[in-house]
C-alpha cells in the first residue's frame, strides 16, 4: 500500500469554469487553453517517458525468455503466461493476496469512516491530538513498523507477554510461524498502518459536506444513524470510491509487509505476489521475462477491480 | 499575454530538459555510490558488506599491499548483500557493466546461480599466478565452472559443533562425547542432558534448512547432481537428515524460532547449550562475555549409513570476484599477493575479526594455533582450518535458491504432519517448474 496520492478535493466543483468562448487557438479562450496544454506537458511528458514507456518494454520482456540477459521472443509467444498457469506457488500467492484484499480494506475502511465521523463532531475535545494519534502510523516507515511488528508478535515477544501475563494464553503463540496467525499478523499490521490514512481522506470529505443538509435532517426527526447513513454517507461516496480504489490498488501490490514481517513464511503461505514477484527477479534463478508476465497479471487484475468499482460506485452520468 | 506566453515557453523548454536528465544518466559517468572500476589508474574499487569483517578484512589487505605499491589505493563501499545482488542483477540485466567495481564479494551459496546466468559479470582468473590448489577443493568448487576459476575464496565457511561445557559438565558429559560422533548418538546425549539440565542443544530458524543441507553435504550430497539437476525426490541421505531434524524438534532438542536474532539470542541468553553453523557463527556467540570460556568446539555428528558420512559440513562463506570492468592485472595481482599469498595478512586479521582463511598455508602460522580464551583455550581457528580442509564438496547448481526453498516449505509440511516422501516429491516438481 505504498501509492501515496495528494488528495484532489472534488474535482466535479470546477465543472462549470470552462473557458468561455471559442475552441480554436486564435480565440481568447483557445488560447488560454493551449497554456493550459503546454502546462500539462511536463507532466505529461515525464509520466510518458518514465511511466508508460517502461510499461511497454515490460509487456515485450514478459514474452521473452532465456538465461540471464540472454533474451529472445519465446516459443510460443504467450510461454510466460502460460507457465503462470501451472505455477503452484504463483497461485497460493495471489489466493493470499486476494485474502489480504477482501479481509483487510472493508475493515480498514469502515473503521475510517466511524473515526472521521468521530473526530469530525464539533464538541469533540482534543481533537488536534485525536488526529495526530490516528495520522502518526502513516508517517512511520513501512520497514521499519514491519519490524516493529516482527518483534512484538516474536514467540518471546511483547504480545505473548502480555496475552500470558493476562492468563489468556497458556503458552506463548508462535504468531509468524504458523500460516493463518502469520496472515493475521500482516492483516492486523496493515489495518494499523493505513487506517489513519485513509480517515484524512473521509474527514476532508465530511468537511466539505454542507452542514446545513445535516441540520435539516436533524429538523426532520432524523436520528444521528439515519443521519449518517442517508446524508453523510451518499455526500462522501465520491472519497468512498477513491478510498477504496487506492486501498485495492496498494494491497494488491503489497510488498514490504510480506518481505520485511513474515519474510513470506511459513512455508510461502503468507507471501503477496509482489514478494514472489521479487523472489523471481532477484533471490531465485533471474527470470525477468516470466516477473514482468507476473507483473502485467497484477496490471490486470488492479485495472479489473478499479473497473468494477467505478462501475459500482460512480453514479455521476 | 505577453506573460503567459513567456510562462508557458518556460515550461515547454523546462520539459525537454527534464525528459532529457531522464534519458541521460549512460554517459559513462563513474557515480559516485558505487562501480567506477576499470579506469587503470592505480585505483581499485571494492563491494563488501560487513565492516567488522570482510570490509575490515579488505582494507587490511589495501595497507599490507601499499607496503610494495605505495601509488595503488583501495576504496571500499560497504553495500549489503542483497544489494550487491539486486546490483549486479540489474547491471547485467541493462548492459551497464562499466558501473562494476574492480573487485566484489559474492556468497558462495549465490555464485555458481550468478556465473551460469551471468558470464559478463566476471574476469576468468585461472592464469593470473594464483595457485588455486593452496584452497579447499569443495570451496574453489563454488567459483569454478568447465575447469576455469572465477573466484579467490575468502572466509571458511567449515560448519562446527558449538557447546557450552558448563552445561555437558552439569549432566555429566564432555565436548570428547560429541566429538566424531553419529546424529543417533548426539540425540541420545542430547535428550540425556535435556533431561538432567532442561537445556536444549540447537536451535534455528523455522523454516530453513541450513542445518538439514549442512548435514546433506556431510555425507557429500546435495540438493543437485553433478549436472545440476536437482536431487531431492528418492534422495536417501536427504530422506535421513529431514528425519534427524525431525526428531530433533519433536525431541525438543532443536527450539525453532522465526527470525535471526532470536536465533543468536537463545544461545546468547543461555536459553539452549549450543549450536551448529559455519566457523562465522563464533563471532556471534562470543558477543555473551559473561560466558568467557565456557565453551568448545568440535567436528559434525555423522549421518550414518549414507553415502560418505564424515563428520565435516559447510554452511555459507565468500569468495572475491574480479569484475569485468576491472583494472584486471592490477586486482588478479593485488588478490594474489593478500588473499591468497600472504601469512602477515592473515595473521593481521585473524585475532580482532575472526576471520579465518580459506587460503591452507595461511593455518600453519602460528596465530592459528594460538588458544583462544573465549573457547577455553581451545585454538578454535586450527580446528576450523583443519574441518575446512575435509568437507566433501558438492555442486550447488544455479538453482540453489529454488532447491533451498523448495525443501524450506517441505520441512514446514513435513513438520505439520505431511509424508516426507511425497512432501519432497512436491519439492523436487517445483524445482523442475522453476528450471522450464
Amino acid at each position: 500500500m505504498s501509492t501515496q496520492v495528494t488528495p484532489v478535493v472534488s474535482p466535479d466543483r470546477h465543472r462549470d469554469e470552462r473557458p468561455p468562448s471559442g475552441r480554436g487557438f486564435g480565440s481568447l479562450g483557445g488560447r488560454r487553453s493551449l497554456t493550459g496544454w503546454i502546462f500539462l506537458l511536463p507532466a505529461a511528458l515525464l509520466i510518458l517517458v518514465m511511466n508508460f514507456w517502461p510499461m511497454f518494454q515490460a509487456f515485450i520482456l514478459s514474452l521473452q525468455t532465456g538465461r540471464g540477459a540472454q533474451l529472445s521472443f519465446a516459443e510460443p509467444l504467450w510461454f510466460n503466461y502460460e507457465r503462470l498457469l501451472a505455477d503452484q506457488t504463483f497461485w497460493m500467492t495471489l489466493r493470499t493476496t486476494l485474502l489480504y484484499l477482501v479481509i483487510q480494506v472493508p475493515i480498514m475502511l469502515a473503521v475510517a469512516l466511524v473515526l472521521a465521523n468521530i473526530l469530525n463532531n464539533p464538541r469533540l475535545r482534543f481533537k488536534g491530538m485525536w488526529r495526530t494519534a490516528i495520522f502518526l502510523p502513516c508517517a512511520v516507515s513501512l520497514v521499519s513498523y514491519a519490524l516493529v511488528f516482527r518483534t512484538m508478535f516474536a514467540t518471546d515477544g511483547l504480545v505473548n507477554d502480555v496475552l500470558t501475563g493476562i492468563n489468556l494464553i497458556d503458552a506463548p503463540i508462535n504468531w509468524l510461524g504458523q500460516t493463518h496467525t502469520a496472515q493475521f499478523v500482516i492483516i492486523i499490521g496493515l489495518l494499523w498502518r493505513w487506517t489513519g490514512y485513509n480517515m484524512v481522506f473521509y474527514l476532508a470529505g465530511l468537511q466539505n459536506i454542507d452542514h446545513s443538509t445535516v441540520e435539516a435532517a436533524k429538523v426532520d426527526g432524523a436520528n444521528a444513524a439515519k443521519t449518517f447513513w442517508y446524508v453523510t454517507l451518499p455526500q462522501l461516496k465520491p472519497m468512498i470510491l477513491l478510498t477504496a480504489i487506492m486501498s485495492t490498488n496498494g494491497t494488491i501490490q503489497l510488498f514490504d509487509e510480506s518481505y520485511n514481517l513474515t519474510a513470506g513464511g511459513p512455508a510461502y503461505t503468507s507471501m503477496s505476489v509482489s514478494h514472489y514477484l521479487y523472489e523471481v527477479s532477484f533471490v531465485q534463478n533471474p527470470n525477468f521475462g516470466y516477473a514482468a508476465a507476473i507483473s502485467y497479471v497484477i496490471l490486470v487484475i488492479v485495472a479489473l477491480l478499479a473497473a468494477i468499482q467505478l462501475k459500482v460506485g460512480d453514479k455521476r452520468d | 499575454m505577453r506573460k503567459k506566453m513567456t510562462l508557458a515557453s518556460v515550461a515547454g523548454v523546462a520539459t525537454i530538459t527534464l525528459a532529457l536528465a531522464a534519458c541521460g544518466g549512460g554517459d559513462g559517468s563513474t557515480g559516485g555510490d558505487g562501480g567506477g572500476g576499470g579506469e587503470g589508474d592505480g585505483s581499485l574499487t571494492v563491494w563488501a558488506w560487513d565492516p567488522a569483517f570482510n570490509v575490515y578484512a579488505m582494507n587490511e589487505a589495501a595497507t599490507i599491499y601499499q607496503q610494495d605499491n605505495p601509488d595503488v589505493t583501495v576504496e571500499v563501499i560497504e553495500t549489503p548483500w542483497e544489494d550487491i545482488q539486486t546490483k549486479l542483477t540489474t547491471l547485467a540485466q541493462t548492459g551497464e557493466l562499466e558501473e562494476l567495481p574492480d573487485i566484489f564479494l559474492m556468497q558462495n551459496n549465490a555464485f555458481q546461480k550468478n556465473l551460469i546466468n551471468y558470464p559478463e559479470l566476471f574476469t576468468d582468473i585461472t592464469d593470473s599466478g594464483i595457485d588455486f590448489a593452496e584452497f579447499p577443493e569443495s570451496v574453489v568448487a563454488f567459483s569454478t565452472t568447465e575447469g576455469a576459476n572465477y573466484g579467490v575464496p575468502f572466509d571458511n565457511g567449515a560448519a562446527v559443533t558449538a557447546l557450552r561445557t558448563d552445561v555437558l559438565a552439569e549432566a555429566g558429559y564432555t565436548i570428547e562425547d560429541f566429538t566424531d560422533i553419529t546424529w543417533d548418538e548426539f540425540i541420545a546425549n542430547g535428550e540425556d542432558i535435556l533431561a538432567q539440565t532442561g537445556k536444549p542443544l540447537l536451535s534455528g530458524v523455522a523454516g530453513e534448512s541450513d542445518l538439514i543441507t549442512m548435514i546433506l553435504q556431510s555425507t557429500g550430497g546435495s540438493l543437485f547432481d553433478a549436472d545440476g539437476n536437482p536431487t531431492i525426490s528418492d534422495n536417501d541421505a536427504l530422506l535421513q537428515a529431514i528425519d534427524v531434524y525431525t526428531r530433533l524438534v519433536e525431541s525438543g532438542l532443536f527450539v525453532e524460532v522465526n527470525s535471526w536474532d532470536e536465533y543468536i539470542g537463545t544461545f546468547v541468553n543461555s536459553n539452549v547449550a549450543g549450536t551448529i553453523n559455519g566457523i562465522w557463527i563464533l563471532g556471534s556467540i562470543q558477543t555473551a562475555e559473561d560466558q568467557t570460556g565456557l565453551w568448545n568446539i568440535t567436528n559434525l555428528p555423522s549421518l550414518e549409513g549414507v553415502g560418505e558420512a564424515t563428520n565435516y559440513s559447510a554452511n555459507g562463506g565468500s569468495s572475491w570476484v574480479v569484475s569485468s570492468n576491472a583494472d584486471a592485472e592490477l586486482a588478479e595481482d593485488f588478490l594474489g599477493a593478500t588473499f591468497a599469498g600472504s601469512t602477515e595478512f592473515y595473521d593481521t586479521i585473524l585475532p580482532s575479526s575472526g576471520a579465518i582463511a580459506n587460503w591452507i598455508p595461511a593455518s600453519e602460522s602460528e596465530v592459528y594455533a594460538e588458544p583462544h580464551p573465549f573457547f577455553a583455550d581451545q585454538p578454535v581457528f586450527q580446528l576450523a582450518v583443519e574441518f575446512g580442509a575435509q568437507v566433501p564438496s558438492v555442486n550447488t547448481g544455479a538453482y540453489y535458491y529454488e532447491g533451498r526453498d523448495a525443501v524450506s516449505a517441505a520441512i514446514t509440511n513435513i513438520l505439520n504432519g505431511a509424508d516426507p516422501a511425497d512432501a519432497l516429491a512436491e519439492a523436487q516438481a517445483t524445482v523442475e517448474f522453476a528450471m522450464q
